[in-house]
């Protein structure tokens, strides 16, 4: 190997001039993988206007790099991609980290397509081998039903990491630099035009500290009432209590994606979940594990749910909710 | 009404809907073997051949399915031609087994790219059994069309298609020139079920097999998926306390008493 440090990068975010979480997780990682291989941390932001942004970063990273320019202002991942291939190309980096989010993943796939790296999404650990240099990359797979650990053959490899899986990196002591990095865009890059975002109405199922969720024996709407009455019963007894679904409830558009738990929705870790006619998909119990205590509400004694329930009631929702909230309701 | 040409990528995967003991781990070989579930279309991939069927409606046109393997499992993949595909390509070659994600695009890219002439590809969100997420987006890139993910909704008109593409919270309106790319996500909705009558055409249809050199790829720039260890999760399961009565309401009951005494609330 050359004797010029190895470089990580990692592609950080700005949400409103503040670092999210999981950028703040990346640095954890970062970290710990330049300071096993001797490395410097690199981090980059695509943004306009960042420059109070690229100062707290600097507080995270021993080298900074803004890549600044009006065209950078909404994510569109032609644009990102090659302003991040532009940078990536000049520091040669050993890896590329990013978050797994949706934009995390497009401009993953951007970058491994047009640098001809490998790419691991979803990672849970990367850690970098100590002989050859090659990283190694765990993640689950099928569902959540195995672990697997890729390595990857490239220079660079390109990485997303799921949030949550690292802590949130702390300030260091002493700032990195913020290294000017000019950015050249041709707009006619784009392929595609955002024309429109249509929000909804946001569901903060992070800071829960109970979550009920209802699965496909939920679907009609006599459930799906008995469901909110059991998140107000439950709401009495916490700070906050919210409603999650299983993945059939909004394929079946009876809910938003956001309230979604599990390998494709969210991730939850509330003190207290209540899986209410959820069978217990492998799929599904993998966004639940970080639960304080798990209580699963089926009708089916057989139900895979209960195995990583701590506590369990057999029996319709119709029956077993109105009791619950019977009982919630009594002073103690 | 221009007919639309829409390419479906679709690969096999064992049933995720089968339990967790019947994906057996085997270290050794770094492959998860199903033991007594059946392969199905990746239900992600079913999620994208409804909305191509859907496109073929309205517009008419043909669907093309593609999928890529060492040793395809053809009566698994039929299923696409009896709920409205109108041929189904096999890039099948014994090198094309296992894989890595980079090069199962490659090898769809220069597929399409012998197909030539389409307005749309379209492909599940990620592949139930690798959960990786990346080879339809790397298609897009490597044939320089315009790449889409996460849409709930598709559609085209005048050489434009939009999508209505996830977001954490809502969607986003996005629109792009055909030929492009889109990736499908589950809510865009479920495969239909074929009919009888369907299921009687589709022996009619055109199953074609194409080998490494059908395609002009060199099988030496192919590369396996590199696994160093493959292992069965941590322990998930906890000890359930199941509350008694003689009733489900007894039960629900009892359930509140006991999360009381434990101090839960």
């Amino acid at each position: 190997m050359s004797q010029t440090p190895e470089r990580i990068l990692v592609i950080a975010e700005l949400q409103g001039g503040r670092l999210p979480p999981l950028t703040l997780e990346l640095f954890t990682l970062g970290k710990r993988l330049a300071d096993e291989g001797a490395g410097l941390l690199c981090a980059c932001v695509a943004g306009y206007g960042l420059a109070d942004g690229l100062e707290e970063i600097a507080c995270y990273a021993d080298e900074v790099y803004g890549l600044d320019h009006p065209l950078l202002a909404g994510f569109q991942v032609d644009l990102s991609g090659a302003a991040t291939k532009a940078l990536a190309s000049s520091l040669s980096p050993g890896v590329i980290l990013m978050g797994h989010t949706y934009d995390g993943l497009e401009l993953a796939a951007q970058l491994s397509g047009a640098m001809g790296s490998d790419l691991v999404t979803d990672s849970v650990h990367v850690e970098q081998d100590p002989v050859t240099h090659r990283f190694l990359c765990t993640k689950e797979v099928y569902g959540g039903k195995a672990v697997a650990i890729f390595e990857t053959e490239t220079t660079p490899a390109v990485v997303t990491v799921r949030p949550k899986s690292h802590e949130p990196a702390k300030p260091r002591g002493s700032k990195g630099r913020v290294i000017p990095f000019d950015c050249v865009l041709d707009p006619s890059i784009a392929r595609t035009e955002s024309v429109g975002i249509m929000p909804e109405q946001t569901v903060d199922l992070d800071t829960a500290e109970v979550v009920v969720a209802g699965g496909r024996g939920a679907s009609s709407q006599e459930a799906i009432d008995r469901l909110h009455d059991l998140v107000a019963a439950f709401g009495n007894h916490f700070m906050k209590a919210e409603l999650g679904v299983s993945r059939p409830l909004v394929d079946a558009g009876l809910f938003p994606r956001s309230r979604q738990i599990g390998q494709t929705g969210e991730r939850v870790a509330p003190q207290l979940y209540v899986a209410v006619a959820i069978s217990g998909a492998t799929q599904h119990v993998t966004g639940i594990l970080g639960a304080g205590k798990i209580v699963a509400i089926n009708r089916n004694k057989d139900a895979p749910i209960f195995d990583v329930a701590d506590y369990g009631v057999v029996g319709p929702l119709e029956e077993v909710i109105p009791a619950i909230i019977g009982k919630l309701e009594e002073t103690t | 009404v221009k007919p639309l040409t829409v390419i479906v990528c679709i690969k096999d995967v064992p049933d995720p809907e089968g339990p967790a003991s019947a994906f057996e781990i085997h270290g050794d070989s770094k492959k998860v073997v199903p033991a007594g579930i059946p392969p199905v279309i990746n239900p992600f991939d079913e999620n994208a051949l409804e909305v191509g069927v859907r496109l073929k409606e309205l517009h008419g046109g043909k669907i093309i399915a593609l999928n890529v393997s060492g040793k395809a499992k053809a009566a698994v993949l039929k299923k696409a031609l009896s709920v409205g595909a109108d041929e189904l390509i096999l890039l099948e070659d014994q090198s094309f087994e296992d894989l890595s994600g980079r090069s199962v695009a490659a090898v769809l890219s220069r597929a399409i790219e012998k197909i030539g002439d389409y307005d749309l590809i379209l492909t599940g969100r990620q592949a139930a059994d690798w959960d990786s997420g990346q080879v339809g987006l790397l298609v897009g890139q490597m044939l320089q069309v315009p790449a889409i993910s996460l849409g709930r909704s598709v559609s085209v008109e005048n050489g434009k298609v939009t999508v209505e593409k996830l977001r954490p919270v809502g969607y986003e309106v996005v629109t792009a020139f055909t030929p492009a790319l889109v990736t499908v996500s589950s809510e865009a909705g479920e495969l239909r079920l074929p009919t009888i009558k369907a299921m009687q055409d589709a022996r009619k249809k055109p199953t074609t097999v194409w080998r490494a050199e059908d395609i002009g790829i060199d099988t030496a720039d192919l590369h396996k998926r590199n696994i160093r260890s493959l292992s069965s999760p941590p322990p998930r399961s906890r000890n359930c306390l199941f509350a008694g009565g003689s009733s489900p309401a007894e039960r629900g009951e009892n359930l509140v008493i006991r999360l009381r005494e434990d101090r839960i609330i």
